[in-house]
């Protein structure tokens, strides 16, 4: 064992490159953020709704769609649509925006299960009454059934924009320049590994904590609110 | 387009072999985090305080940071605090493993915790000694609320073995990817490793999911 390395530490080194990084790190936030936004939250609840269409044929296509895309690594999933989807396509696509379309793949099928269970867990009278008293299809969706459905859906979902967080950092395969991405180039170029990387891991570790205490809040919030 | 099914069929060891090397690292990991997560969990649940907050910032840490970023610092920076030469395999098995045992230490917690307080408190009063109190009374109904949040553990650490690729640790995704860059197919390897993955993944979530409805049902 080795601990000068500890007591030696660098911090002009870390001042320096502390920039570079925090843009990589923006990089992750902005991944994480629309990938949640459309693809957990938009596509996630329009699959959660269409998975529980009576059709056989629709059903079985979304129910096999989400269990490919829970089933499979998300870094097979982006570089398989990296490298092997404009073979098939034709549409040669940049590492941004090949990462963030896994991304919000991947992202959608793990929400729309649990916006799947949040709206079965909505007593099924609800759904009754809203139809016996006559309203359209659309309007007992959106004013009785998923904001009943949102109270057991936020615990959740704040679980999985941490995953998301996380998961951002291993589309730094792509060569897109998120903080992995910058860490390694950093570290490459000043042959100071020690500092950078655990620069990059504390800075990632604090991003992280933020979004677990706004979890818990919301979490206190809505649960407040149902009592 | 056309799919060669054939290149995939010639190059079947190298793929056999990546999922050796995938298959090893996921039990080295699980192995580490079994064992440390029953610490940790051991620390969590005891009334010392100081074990307590050491338990939950391991856990809070590992938890909560990028498994890649760490898995980097494992790489790079192990060797130069041991001052002895690490494989990446090693290096990255042992960090995923200590991100299981994260993992596994709060899984572990929620089973014991899960048991009705009523069960210790009886087998207290009928001063039941520790072994057969654990051995009979709270490991049986708590491992039977664990196998499910166990088994989706292990389906995300398969998956999350793919990210010693960029290490350099030749797994399955690496070599999909290496042998896809030889031959210039990527579609026919990349997705011949999706189709593994899903294969060796899949059953795991059935199972997992049957488990808890009879769970539920009991």
């Amino acid at each position: 064992m080795d601990w000068t390395y500890f007591t030696e530490f660098d911090f002009e080194i870390i001042w320096r490159f502390l920039p570079a990084l925090f843009s990589g790190l923006w990089n992750n936030i902005i991944l994480t953020s629309t990938s949640f936004c459309i693809g957990g939250i938009f596509i996630g609840t329009m699959l959660a709704m269409v998975s529980m269409v009576k059709i056989g044929i629709i059903r079985w296509v979304v129910i096999i769609f989400t269990e490919f895309w829970r089933s499979t690594p998300l870094l097979v999933q982006a570089i398989w649509i990296h490298f092997a989807f404009p073979v098939i396509s034709g549409l040669q696509t940049t590492p941004f925006q090949s990462a963030l379309i896994a991304l919000i793949l991947n992202v959608s099928a793990y929400c729309s299960e649990i916006i799947r269970a949040g709206i079965l867990s909505v007593p099924k009278g609800q759904y009754e009454a809203a139809k016996s008293l006559g309203l359209p299809i659309y309007v007992s969706w959106i004013k009785i059934i998923l904001p009943q459905a949102l109270k057991t859906v936020i615990p959740p979902l704040t679980g999985t924009i941490i995953s998301i967080f996380k998961a951002t950092a291993i589309l730094s395969v792509l060569a897109i320049n998120d903080i992995m991405r910058a860490a390694q180039r950093i570290s490459s170029y000043t042959f100071k590994p020690l500092e950078i990387y655990t620069s990059a891991a504390i800075l990632a570790f604090l991003i992280g904590y933020l979004i677990t205490r706004f979890g818990n809040f919301m979490e206190n919030k809505f649960s407040k609110e149902e009592s | 387009m056309d799919f060669q099914t054939n290149l995939i069929w010639s190059n079947l060891p190298f793929l056999i072999q990546g999922l050796w090397l995938t298959l090893s690292a996921t039990v080295v990991a699980l192995l580490i985090g079994i064992i440390q997560g029953g610490i940790f969990c051991y620390l969590k649940l005891s009334k010392n305080i100081f074990a307590y907050r050491l338990s939950s910032y391991y856990i809070t840490f590992f938890r909560t940071t990028p498994e890649m970023i760490l898995i980097f610092w494992g790489y790079f920076c192990i060797p130069l605090i041991t001052q002895q030469k690490i494989s990446g395999f090693w290096s990255g098995s042992i960090i995923l493993g200590f991100v299981t045992a994260a993992y596994l230490a709060e899984i572990f917690r929620a089973g014991i915790e899960a048991i009705p307080k009523g069960q210790i408190e009886a087998s207290f009063s009928l001063s039941i000694p520790i072994i057969p109190r654990w051995r009979f009374i709270i490991l049986p109904q708590a491992l039977k609320l664990m196998v499910p949040p166990l088994v989706n553990y292990f389906t995300e650490l398969i998956k999350n073995t793919t990210l010693l690729s960029a290490i350099g640790v030749a797994e399955l995704a690496l070599q999909a990817y290496l042998l896809g860059g030889q031959t210039y197919r990527y579609l026919e390897f990349l997705s011949a490793i999706a189709f593994i993955y899903f294969v060796i993944i899949f059953p795991f979530t059935l199972f997992s999911r049957r488990f808890e409805k009879i769970n539920e049902l009991n």
